[in-house]
């Protein structure tokens, strides 16, 4: 196992094994069941001027420790960052004091018009230019630094000059960023584009992750997609391991975003990352 | 323009349309061909934005029936989302079906469309206080004419020739769809918002005169005289405290001012 870099001063908390925060777990979640450590909560849903939404996420503020995730920074794209959502975003990060905040390594929309997806980067000497100093603009806007989750993709460019892993560890090393780390996506890609998921962790920077996502895909005819509405893959718990073994002990949750089953089942996914972890940190240290 | 700004554009134009050209920027391999690839993208831009105004537009789907795919994949085709946060994509939806063939001609799916839209805007719509019968009863008696009554902000008034909100309270109650119903006069949906719940009612005709009025900022004493014109003066007061303690119980009133004379 790698050995994690000393802690910085501004060195971001462990918080143990968690779930996203859905509205169809709201009731279940309000009771605190055993091995739930923390929520991660999908900050567009709370970027809101109040009602229902705020009063929930207050509830749970009081019981879990909150990480903020969002989905619309677009850090990538070549419009310019949109202040009206920095500013929300940031009363938002004010209001929950969340142990961090992510967004992902991607562009969702190109000359006023949303896409709503995580439209992957060409891997460039230039686009990592232009993302690292948008990365630098809000970390300076929001006063912390911020996770950037690699995402599921179905194309890449005949542009790139990189492997998406190491335009990856250069966005974090030049911007000073961390890594949310999906391992669901890091499988989708390597499947859908042909690559070794292993040469992928083997080129992300140990110190820069601070958190795994854990997700279920769809097998497509040619392509997996990722949908984030199943079990987490076999395939997936494989990677997992590794990952643990390279990064060594990094907060974990499970995503799941549409095929909700029952509470009870998620947890015992959240049961086998703990189980499948814990040994392997145990005998590494 | 860069060669990533390029690329972005391709990209987006690509996604929106129903038959893109090949891209060359994609890259081809054996797994999968670049229009393959375009693809999952173009179907995930289409039925993200579906999903979402199935979720607001709950009234609309019971009352347009097997209609309502068609609507939402004409609105999405014509109105690429211009917002971050796709919870507001369907802003705009009820304008489209009051200009756009053939629904222009059946204004009750635009109607329909509004009274979903209020309602949606007011669940997160921001926090307000509300007075009760016991903070208005410390107005002295001498100062009711000029009192002037403050809203809430999140407060809607539609105009309605149909019964749009039996559609939509079958709907919010998993209901069998009513019949449609056309009115010669429209009539007034008041859509509001006390504390986490969104209320929705139809306004009878002097409560309208008199909550339009209230909303205009007109004085207390010209409410009573429009209500006078309507009902008389004998019973014009008791139908005016009816009103104001209904008002008060909905949490409809913010608080009031002084008009100076």
């Amino acid at each position: 196992m790698a050995m994690r870099a000393a802690h910085r001063s501004d060195a971001l908390p462990y918080l143990g094994y968690g779930l996203g925060l859905r509205v169809e777990y709201y009731e279940a979640l309000l009771a605190q069941p055993a091995g739930i450590e923390w929520l991660e909560i999908v900050s567009e849903n709370y970027m809101v001027h109040g009602g229902l939404p705020l009063v929930w996420l207050d509830r749970f503020r009081e019981r879990y420790p909150l990480v903020m995730h969002g989905v619309s920074m677009s850090i990538g794209s070549t419009d310019p960052l949109d202040d009206d959502y920095l500013a929300r975003l940031a009363a938002l990060a004010a209001r929950v004091e969340p142990a961090w905040v992510s967004d992902h390594l991607c562009w969702t929309g190109v000359q006023g018009v949303n896409l709503h997806d995580l439209m992957p980067l060409p891997y460039t000497e230039e686009a990592l230019d232009h993302v690292v100093a948008r990365v630098k603009q809000v970390q300076d806007r929001l006063k912390r630094r911020i996770l950037l989750e690699n995402v599921s993709s179905y194309v890449s460019f005949a542009d790139s000059q990189l492997s998406e892993w190491e335009f990856l560890a250069e966005v974090a090393e030049r911007a000073d960023c961390l890594i949310l780390l999906d391992i669901n996506n890091v499988h989708v890609s390597a499947m859908n584009h042909g690559f070794s998921a292993l040469d992928y962790l083997r080129g992300i920077p140990v110190p820069r992750v601070q958190q795994f996502h854990l997700a279920g895909y769809e097998q497509g005819t040619q392509l997996i997609v990722d949908t984030h509405d199943a079990p987490v893959a076999d395939a997936v718990w494989d990677l997992y391991a590794e990952a643990v073994r390279r990064f060594g002990r990094v907060s974990t949750m499970i995503e799941r975003d549409d095929h909700f089953p029952p509470l009870s089942e998620l947890m015992m996914e959240l049961e086998h990352a703990r189980a499948l972890a814990e040994p392997l940190l145990r005998d590494a240290a | 323009m860069t060669s990533l700004q390029a690329l972005q554009q391709q990209m987006l134009q690509a996604v929106l349309a129903e038959n893109p050209p090949a891209l060359s920027i994609i890259r081809d391999n054996g797994i999968a061909d670049a229009r393959s690839r375009l693809a999952v993208y173009q179907h995930g831009y289409r039925v993200r934005l579906r999903d979402a105004l199935q979720a607001e537009f709950t009234g609309l789907r019971s009352m347009a029936g097997r209609r309502f795919g068609a609507m939402l994949d004409k609105y999405i085709a014509a109105h690429p989302s211009e917002h971050y946060n796709i919870r507001w994509y369907g802003a705009g939806l009820a304008a489209f079906l009051g200009y756009a063939h053939p629904w222009r001609d059946q204004p009750q799916f635009a109607d329909m469309a509004r009274l979903d839209w209020a309602i949606s805007v007011a669940f997160d719509a921001a926090d307000e206080t509300h007075a009760n019968v016991a903070d208005l009863s410390t107005v002295p008696p001498d100062a009711w004419p000029a009192l002037r009554l403050s809203l809430q902000q999140n407060l809607h008034v539609l105009d309605c020739r149909c019964n749009a909100d039996a559609f939509r309270r079958a709907a919010d109650h998993a209901r069998p769809r009513p019949r449609l119903r056309h009115f010669e006069q429209a009539r007034q949906i008041l859509v509001w918002r006390k504390d986490t719940t969104v209320h929705y009612r139809r306004l009878d005709e002097d409560e309208w005169q008199v909550l339009g009025a209230a909303i205009r900022g007109e004085s207390f004493a010209a409410l009573c005289a429009g209500l006078a014109a309507h009902h008389g003066e004998t019973a014009a007061m008791p139908r005016m405290a009816v009103m104001l303690q209904g008002w008060l119980a909905a949490g409809l009133i913010r608080g009031w001012t002084f008009i100076q004379t």
